[in-house]
């Protein structure tokens, strides 16, 4: 019983940790936050876990977490306004040209972070790019400039 | 298409930009949403310079000291404990604490239940069920002048822990265990 409190409340402990986060997380990750992520899950399973290793424990855990994504996923459809705080909203980063200079401080992006995106959208320079909007699942979409 | 499957036609639903990239971007949202992590960014930050002063627990604040008026026992114990993890409480007897040759000393049940108590050094020479908790004897010389019990709290809550020499005044402790 200890484990399923532990795992739900692991659960939405880390949901809300890595939604204060930064957005990049989760896409577009370098070394510096594989580390997080790795740093995180291995904390969390301590105390989800305990003492106690066994399969029975295990696999209640894992089911837990299971329910929880379940619950969570039915939720965000449900409500859309839940799905704004779980997932966040897409936020322009650049419109018509124009950089979002505010939003991309406060998100914590630069301009080589949106370049990466647009490269692989074969966009060689910064004038290239229409619009660079930052998705919720932390990745940079890239509408050229057709001009 | 099979009859029984739901379709709907496509709408212009999600919210554009310039009206023409329909994004569905929310930006009163993310402003809002910017101003509640500010202040949950220093709640964390509180959060844990209140755990590196120990009033979560294994800190200085945690760390307390008490000790029975006729001095026959001076306790060190942690006042904030954390569910599962090992602590130690160490009693210091006094002079009067020695009776008969011996040294007794009566813990409330609490100890075991609660506190979860793992081990005791050194160990007693016999110790009884007595009332509601345990009698410990030491008799053999030379006589202990500290005793510590090695703990790992087995309940989340508080703990009430009733110390005593026989014959000699007791301590109650009240420590908090947190999850």
């Amino acid at each position: 019983m200890t484990t399923i409190w532990h795992a739900i409340f692991g659960y939405f402990y880390l949901v809300l940790t890595v939604r204060v986060l930064k957005r990049r997380p989760g896409a577009q990750m370098t070394p510096f936050e594989f580390v997080l992520i790795f740093l995180i899950g291995g904390v969390i399973i301590l105390c989800t876990m305990g003492d106690d290793r066994s399969e029975t424990n295990s696999v209640c855990a894992v089911v837990t977490i299971a329910l929880m994504h379940r619950l969570v996923s039915y939720l965000k459809t449900r409500f859309p306004k839940f799905g704004l705080i779980v997932d966040g909203t897409p936020v322009a980063l650049v419109e018509r040209g124009v950089w979002h200079k505010d939003l991309m401080r406060r998100l914590g992006l630069d301009e080589t972070d949106v370049m990466a995106a647009a490269r692989v959208k074969s966009v060689k320079t910064l004038d290239g790019i229409k619009y660079a909007i930052l998705e919720r699942n932390g990745a940079i979409s890239i509408i050229k400039n057709d001009s | 298409m099979p009859a029984d499957i739901e379709t709907k036609q496509i709408e212009d639903s999600v919210a554009k930009i310039n009206n023409e990239v329909a994004v569905g971007s929310d930006l009163e949202f993310q402003r809002r949403w910017w101003r509640f992590e500010h202040i949950l960014w220093l709640a964390l930050t509180a959060l844990v310079i209140l755990d590196a002063l120990g009033f979560f627990g294994r800190g200085w604040f945690a760390k307390a000291e008490a000790k029975t008026p006729d001095g026959s026992m001076r306790i060190e114990y942690e006042r904030i404990e954390r569910f599962g993890a090992p602590s130690l409480l160490t009693i210091h007897f006094g002079q009067n604490a020695v009776r008969n040759g011996g040294i007794q000393l009566w813990a409330s049940d609490s100890l075991l239940h609660e506190l979860g108590s793992q081990r005791l050094i050194p160990q007693a020479d016999r110790s009884a069920l007595d009332g509601h908790g345990i009698l410990y004897t030491w008799v053999a010389a030379p006589q202990p002048d500290s005793v510590q019990f090695s703990m790992q709290p087995a309940k989340v809550g508080s703990a009430w822990l009733t110390l005593r020499v026989p014959g000699a005044d007791q301590m109650r402790l009240k420590i908090a265990i947190f999850p």
